[in-house]
Formats: structure tokens, sequence, C-alpha cells
């Protein structure tokens, strides 16, 4: 009994070793390196960014390593928040995203705003701010930036998923990842979201990749309940209805997929069908 | 395959309500007790139905998802009548350290240029409440470049009122701001898991005696598997807090807090639950230092229960050895000691603790590694 309870600890020990990964918060020169702060976890990430916290934990944060780079009066401060895996770490990226940003080729993604330069690579969701204007401290915290991404394992890729969305009139860098809570429901989670603008019409697409044609069945099964329609068909379908809080919602499922729209009108059906049929094709 | 269509719609009724109205200390303002933090929302569909469902104090923040938080609130709210909802929102000053402590780069123009961006996304001219966001040190109430800006913003109507938001040292902030005539509310954490539950509710009496009124937020503690109805009835029972503004990204939500919008009786269930929650210590240490100059052994507790958390909350044993080396702890700091000095405010039993996870570092580094 206790060489079986030894070996399911030491499992246990084992399962759990890629949380050892260490991050290395590099040096940058000419500035002095400060790394004072904890190591974040998902306990006290608030006493770091007190209430956005909540959103980071819905993204399935793991931990923050934080590091402050000082010359004379002028910091640059560098967060590097590890994640679950490359899908969250884009949500988390792409709840903070705007299309208007100026992007940089930084990891998967990156952008520079009023002197935050924010990118995600694989699991690893990087922020680096300054409040200095001095061109100088600027294109330190860019050289910094660079010098992290070369640093940092993980994938350079965009979620695959993105390409299904159809192109015609969709907004650039406007896709995001919902992890919770689509449209508000409970129920309906893990969906990428692109928005889109068609002549007068604004309109939003959801892909939800689920993991079995079962659990898709059950989720659709569940969503189409909420406005008094029984699922007829058994691994397919196209549904029109009004979902109380969002309105006419235009729904399709095929296998493990689930395609939502929401925005159009319901008489607007050849438009629903022309984008859920290129994505379920 | 043609569409199936609906045959009825899962609109919700929308029942008439006994809404519970408090009044926001000195500012006079008339509010439901629950507000809606916005902060993660990001389905502007939500916010319409707190809206029409009573809710009527919408809270965002000029960093929250970087502005997007704020943008979805302005294309929601540019629909309806400007004095039907109180918006607030928040600026956080630039540059202050992790004391509180102003630096050279908190500034005016900082400030006052986030402060427009939050208005443009707001598609508003003012917001009602302005809240310098995140104070945990009354040193800043002394700062003048920011103190000035926002009784100038309130001077020019641009916010209505102006207050602070705190989560860190608030019994101290919150007394010291209702010694000063500068603040109208103030927004703080408040729970029913907070160690210094006493020293806070006498912060509260006496700020609302100085007539600022407060808001307040987190009443969940962080614990999501806590009676959401009972935490906010929690809070909302001391009458010196006008109004809770939990965070909602669910209709569900919604749907808890609506009812406790017109019912703030506890049911027995509600205060069991809250009775078991409070009891339980959890595994997070809340870093009140009582420990250290208690414990015989000089030992970093609250470091040592962090090493707990790790292992036991995270099963991360790697950062929890990685951590215990780096504290030096090489056997059992604890064995020579029959009984414990230290009394842990959350009662966690810290010798017991230390003693279990002391064991790790007998672990070969490579089953971790």
């Amino acid at each position: 009994m206790k060489i079986k309870i030894l070996f399911f600890l030491i499992l246990t020990l084992l399962s759990f070793s890629s949380y050892s990964q260490d991050v290395i918060l590099p040096d940058l020169s000419g500035y002095k390196k400060v790394t004072d702060y904890p190591v974040y976890v998902p306990e006290n990430l608030w006493d770091f960014i007190d209430g956005a916290a909540d959103n980071y934990l819905a993204y399935g944060f793991v931990d923050l390593h934080v590091a402050e780079y000082k010359r004379g009066k002028n910091v640059i401060k560098l967060e590097i928040y590890r994640h679950s895996d490359n899908t969250v770490t884009f949500g988390i990226y792409s709840s903070e995203r705007s299309p208007t940003f100026k992007f940089m080729d930084l990891g998967a993604q990156g952008y520079n705003v009023d002197g935050a330069i924010n990118f995600f690579k694989g699991n690893y969701y990087v922020k680096i701010r300054t409040y200095s204007k001095k061109p100088k401290t600027l294109q330190a915290a860019e050289t910094l930036a660079y010098k992290v991404t070369g640093l940092l394992e993980g994938s350079t890729q965009m979620p695959a998923i993105l390409i299904q969305f159809p192109p015609e009139g969709k907004k650039s860098n406007g896709e995001t990842f919902i992890n919770e809570s689509v449209l508000g429901h409970n129920f309906l989670n893990k969906a990428f979201k692109a928005v889109y603008e068609v002549g007068p019409d604004n309109f939003s697409i959801f892909i939800m990749q689920g993991s079995s044609p079962a659990e898709s069945r059950k989720t659709v099964e569940t969503y189409l309940a909420t406005a008094g329609i029984d699922l007829i068909d058994q691994g397919n379908g196209k549904y029109v209805f009004a979902d109380g809080y969002n309105g006419t919602i235009f729904l399709a499922w095929k296998d493990e997929k689930i395609v939502l729209i929401s925005g159009l009108a319901k008489d607007q059906t050849a438009i629903a069908d022309q984008y859920m049929s290129g994505i379920l094709r | 395959m043609a569409f199936t269509p609906a045959i009825v719609s899962a609109a919700p009724s929308n029942q008439e309500r006994n809404i519970i109205y408090r009044t926001l200390g000195k500012t006079g303002l008339k509010v439901p007790v629950i507000g809606f933090g916005v902060m993660r929302a990001d389905n502007a569909s939500l916010c319409k139905a707190a809206y029409e469902n009573g809710i009527k104090l919408f809270d965002t923040a000029n960093g929250y998802q970087n502005g997007n938080n704020e943008t979805m609130l302005g294309n929601l709210f540019k629909n309806y009548p400007r004095n039907s909802f109180f918006l607030a929102t928040k600026v956080k000053p630039a540059g202050v350290d992790r004391e509180g402590k102003p630096s050279s780069q908190t500034t005016a123009e900082d400030f006052l240029s986030k402060f427009n961006t939050s208005l443009s996304r707001l598609q508003m001219d003012y917001v009602d409440i302005l809240y310098i966001h995140d104070i945990s040190n009354p040193e800043l109430f002394e700062y003048k470049p920011i103190i000035n800006t926002v009784n100038k913003l309130k001077k020019d109507g641009k916010a209505r009122f102006i207050g602070f938001s705190t989560h860190r040292n608030e019994p101290l902030v919150i007394d010291a701001a209702a010694s000063i005539n500068t603040f109208d509310v103030i927004l703080t954490s408040y729970n029913f898991r907070q160690a210094y539950i006493t020293e806070m509710n006498n912060a509260i009496k006496k700020a609302t005696t100085a007539g600022i009124g407060i808001v307040t937020m987190k009443p969940m503690a962080g614990g999501k598997s806590t009676n959401a109805s009972a935490a906010l009835k929690w809070a909302l029972a001391n009458t010196d807090v006008t109004t809770a503004i939990p965070g909602m990204t669910a209709f569900d939500h919604l749907d808890v807090n609506l009812k406790v919008l017109s019912d703030l009786n506890m049911t027995e269930e509600e205060k069991n639950d809250i009775m078991i929650a409070s009891a339980d210590p959890g595994l997070y240490c809340v870093g009140c230092n009582q420990c250290t100059a208690v414990c015989r052994k000089n030992l970093p507790v609250p470091d040592l229960m962090r090493a707990y958390m790790y292992a036991y909350g995270y099963s991360n044993y790697a950062m929890a050895r990685e951590l215990l080396a780096e504290l030096g702890i090489n056997n059992n700091p604890c064995k020579d000691c029959s009984t414990c000095s230290v009394e842990c405010s959350r009662n966690f039993k810290v010798r017991e603790k230390i003693t279990d996870i002391s064991r790790l570092v007998n672990v070969p580094e490579e089953f971790l590694a």
C-alpha cells in the first residue's frame, strides 16, 4: 500500500513538472534591472492588477513575472503573463486589443500604443509599459520587447481557426476568443468571434469547436430550448430564433462545429446562410 | 436546408420590482443597491438587460480591457437619455510605486489625457463619478497634480462627483479620506472574508459621517464557489454601504443580482453559507504579517504559507520547492517547537502546514524539474 501511495505521489509530482519552466527576464543595456516583485499566481494577482485580475483568471492565468528597468527617472516595466494554453492566451490578448492600434511583428502578434507594447507568443502574454515620452526610452522599450519575444518559447502563429472566418466584410484584427459565457449565456463557452461590416449591416460571427459531436449537439439543444425549440436534427441543422437577451440569432451546426450570427434581422437569412455555409462546408 | 424559425420568443418578462434605493452620501444620488461592475463584460446586451431591469450605476475604468470596456458602454448608452443612468469610470495615475506613492511620472497631463480618452470612448460630455483608480497610500491625497486635476474636472462639469477606489490598506486610506473635504465617493473592496473587518466598518462609518458615499466591490472575496446572493446581502446589511457593484458576465449572474435588488433579507441557507465560507480560511495567506514578529524561529511564515498554497492549491510542487529553497528551508524548521507561538489571523494551523510543506525539500529535484 505504501509503495502504491509513493508511486502515486511521484506520478502526481511529475505530471505538474511543466510548470517549472523558468521565465527569463533579460537585461537591457544601459538600464538597471529590478526584479524584486514576487511571482504572482492566481491567488494574489489581485495584489498586482486589482479587479482586472478576474479577466485574466477567466482566461487560464497561471503566473506572472514582473521586472522594472530603470535609468534615472525613466522606468520601463515588463510583465510576462503565462496562461494555460495558446488559445486562452490569444483570448486575453485579444480582449485588450483594438483594431485601431499600430501592429508590430512581435511574437504571434503585437502592438504599440501610447508607450505600451503588448504581444503574445505561445502561452505568454507580454506587456511592456513606460510613461516616458523620450524617444530613447521608447526605443529601449521596443528593444526589450524583441529581446523578450526571442527568449520565450511557443508558437508565433495566430490560432488556426481564425482562417475559417470568411474575409468578406470582416474587420481586420477584430477577432477575439471568448472563454466563458458567450453572448452572456453560461452554457455557451469557448467561441472565436469576428466582427463584420457589410454595407449597412453590422454583425458578429461566433465559431465554437466542440470536443465531440455529442457535446456540440448538447450545446445546441440547450440554446434552442431557451427559445422553445426542440432539436430535431441529428448531426446538423440551421435555425433562426429570438434570443430574449441578444435579439435574432442564426445558428448552424455540423458535427463538432457550431456557428452563431448575431446582429442580423430575422429576414436576412440569405446573408446568414452565405456566411454559415462558407464556414461549415 | 432552410432555417427553422422559433415559435416562442425567449424574451424575459420585465416584472415590476420593488427596487431598493439608497442615497450616495453628499452626492444626493439615489442609486439602486446593486450596480454593475462592467469590467469583464464583453456583451452590451448584458448591460442593456441590466439597465432595463433597474440597474442604473455602471462602473468601468480607463484601463479595463485596454479601453474596449468603455467603448462598449459608449456605444450602448448613446441610445439612452443621459440622465437615466449613472456612469462611473476610473483613471489610474501613472508612475505610482508599489507603496502607493506618486513619482515624477505621476503628472496631471497624463491623468487628464487618460480621462479625456475615457470621455471620448464613452461618447459622453461628463461622467457621474470619476474615481482616482487604486489609492493605497494617503500620501496621494496630498499630491496636488492629481488632486487639483480631479477638482478642476468637477468644477468644469466633466465629472459630477469625484472619488477614489481602494483595494489595499483600505481602512487607513478611507479613514484619512474622511478627514479631508476632497471626495464625494469611495469605492472599496468589502466582504465577509476581510480579516480587518472591524477596522473597515469603523473607517466606513467615519466616511459616511463625513458625507462620503460608499460603493463596494469584490463582495465575493474572489471565491467563485461563494453564494453570490448571500455575499451581496452580507455587504449591504451594513447600511453605511450605499450600493455594491458585482461583476457580471452572464445573464445568470444578472438574475441572481436582480433578486437582491429588491430583497436584502438573508435566507437561512444564505446565512449558513456565509457562516461556512467565513470559517473556511482557504489557502491564501493575506500577508498581514502579524505572525512574523511572534514566531520564535523568526520564520518567514507568509512565504511558507505561499509555498503550501503552491503545492496544495495549484499542485505546483516545483514552484513550492523552489520557494522553499529560496527561503533556505532544508528540514522541518518547526521540529524544535512543541507548541506554536503564532496565532494566525486566518486561523491557519501554521506549524502543521510548515511541517507538512517542508518535507518537499527532501523530494529529489529531478522528480519535479
